[in-house]
């Protein structure tokens, strides 16, 4: 009687642990299928549609300089400087640029013995300017072999002030330079610039030119 | 569509190492700064590597220059069908990957020639004057003649509505006998911003510093108060680019007995953003 009722037991929970488990086995069958179902309907490619504000545009440039400023009358001087550029379009560039340099006593204040025109800090020069630039002749040039990189030339022209002998004068700027791309993000200057602009620190009034050339790196962002 | 399977197969797997790093580096910046949620997600997706942005070409071929001008040389071309990977673009120029792993540049004009992967067509729209009539930030240089004086001035405004927008106008003029610096914020009213050539009048003040050349006359700096009504208009050149033309009346209220007053002519380029 007792085994019976055992048996019964046993078997009624043997049952119910086998239907529980096929339950569960239907149950993980169910959702692989589904799966496998959906992996065949559904391709795995997101839907994605493609935005222009999704590229990364690179139309900023940042760059710093360095090279000789030779100004009229009082000698030939290192000059340090920063340059920010937008790029308009593949030719047009806009560029405002900052630069520094420390001017020498003129011929005459050398000659003449105690003679001080300036006074130390009047002595420093530092100007600022907006250019509009255009570049041209676009090309490669081969170092080796495997090695190429882009190159162009550009022209720039604009106007800004100079500050020297504690006052701002009005200047405007006309230059050329050679770009020369070592990744496209990364580019080497080679330019000469001319700085116009009149003063009246002799005395009479008088249009100098002060020539500059340069070497600077710039970055494009 | 078999393309897009075969795509899939070649995506190149994230590197989540570098992921987690910058992950964990923006939520140092965000407990450190505790700056709002959205600054955290700007920084990873500033960060994160983003999925390639990936369209077949849907033309015969396209060119692919050397570098993003016209001058470059072509020395690839992509045919029909075959995938690219778009990575910056520069100018009127969008530099891309092939699957081969060469890298070109192509006109952005040929995007129109491409389907994104799910087969539309990407959206390069050409920019119009009317992208730039609200909700923008305008930055804009000039050149004036101040009464004389050569004058550069700097502004930036705030484009509130399609008529009205706010901004902050710099300048220094530099004269014969007198240096000068203006410092003013204005309204500007645009009656017709639609047209290429729009009109505008703006009203604003400000204040004056005015230093006498010390080789010339002996006084001291001043400054003073100032008033500004010009009268212009914006031309509209090419994408975000304007020309901007003025005639401003700058009404001084000096500490004299009589006021001053300045015409000055402007010519200069507004870029909206």
């Amino acid at each position: 009687m007792e085994s019976w009722i055992q048996r019964l037991f046993l078997s009624a929970l043997l049952l119910g642990l086998t239907g529980i488990s096929s339950g569960a086995y239907a149950q993980d069958d169910s959702t692989s299928d589904d799966d496998e179902l959906g992996q065949i309907i559904t391709p795995d490619v997101k839907r994605r549609t493609i935005k222009e504000d999704d590229l990364d545009s690179e139309n900023f440039e940042m760059g710093a300089y360095y090279g000789l400023l030779s100004i009229e009358d009082f000698g030939t001087n290192e000059v340090v400087g920063i340059t920010f550029a937008y790029h308009i379009t593949e030719d047009f560039f806009v560029e405002a640029a900052y630069g520094m340099s420390k001017t020498e006593k003129t011929s005459y204040e050398l000659l003449s013995g105690g003679v001080e025109l300036l006074t130390e800090d009047e002595r420093d020069l530092s100007y600022y300017n907006l250019s509009l630039g255009y570049n041209f002749l676009h090309g490669q040039v081969f170092i080796s072999d495997k090695w190429t990189f882009n190159n162009h030339f550009y022209i720039v022209a604009g106007a800004g002030n100079t500050d020297f002998a504690a006052k701002d004068y009005f200047t405007t700027n006309l230059g050329a330079g050679l770009r020369f791309y070592a990744t496209d993000w990364l580019a080497l200057d080679l330019s000469m610039r001319g700085h116009s602009f009149k003063h009246e620190l002799f005395g009479e009034s008088k249009t100098v030119t002060n020539l500059e050339s340069r070497l600077g790196l710039s970055l494009f962002f | 569509m078999m393309s897009y399977g075969a795509q899939q197969k070649i995506r190149e797997p994230q590197t989540p190492l570098y992921s987690r790093a910058i992950r964990h580096l923006s939520l140092c910046c965000l407990m450190l700064c505790s700056t709002p949620v959205f600054a955290a997600t700007w920084f990873d997706s500033w960060f994160a590597k983003q999925e390639p942005l990936q369209v077949s070409v849907d033309d015969a071929f396209i060119n692919v220059y050397s570098g993003p001008g016209r001058g470059y040389p072509i020395f690839y071309v992509v045919e029909r069908e075959e995938i690219i990977t778009l990575l910056k673009s520069r100018t009127e120029w969008i530099k891309i990957k092939t699957r081969r792993g060469l890298v070109g540049w192509i006109k952005r004009d040929d995007m129109q020639f491409t389907l994104a992967l799910d087969g539309s067509k990407p959206e390069f729209p050409d920019s119009k004057q009317a992208d730039y009539l609200v909700d923008r930030f305008e930055m804009g240089a000039a050149y004036g003649d101040f009464a004389g004086a050569d004058s550069l001035n700097m502004n930036l405004g705030y484009r509130f509505t399609k008529n009205l927008s706010a901004e902050l106008r710099y300048a220094e003029n530099t004269g014969q006998f007198s240096d000068s610096q203006i410092i003013a914020a204005g309204i500007l009213f645009q009656p017709f911003p639609d047209l290429r050539a729009s009109p505008f009048f703006s009203i604003g003040g400000g204040k004056i510093k005015t230093f006498p050349s010390s080789t010339l006359v002996q006084t001291e700096d001043r400054e003073d108060d100032l008033l500004q009504a010009s009268l212009g208009a914006y031309v509209h050149l090419t994408g975000r680019f304007f020309l901007r033309v003025e005639y401003t009346n700058h009404y001084i209220m000096t500490s004299r007995n009589t006021n001053e007053e300045v015409n000055e002519w402007k010519v200069g380029f507004n870029v909206f953003f």
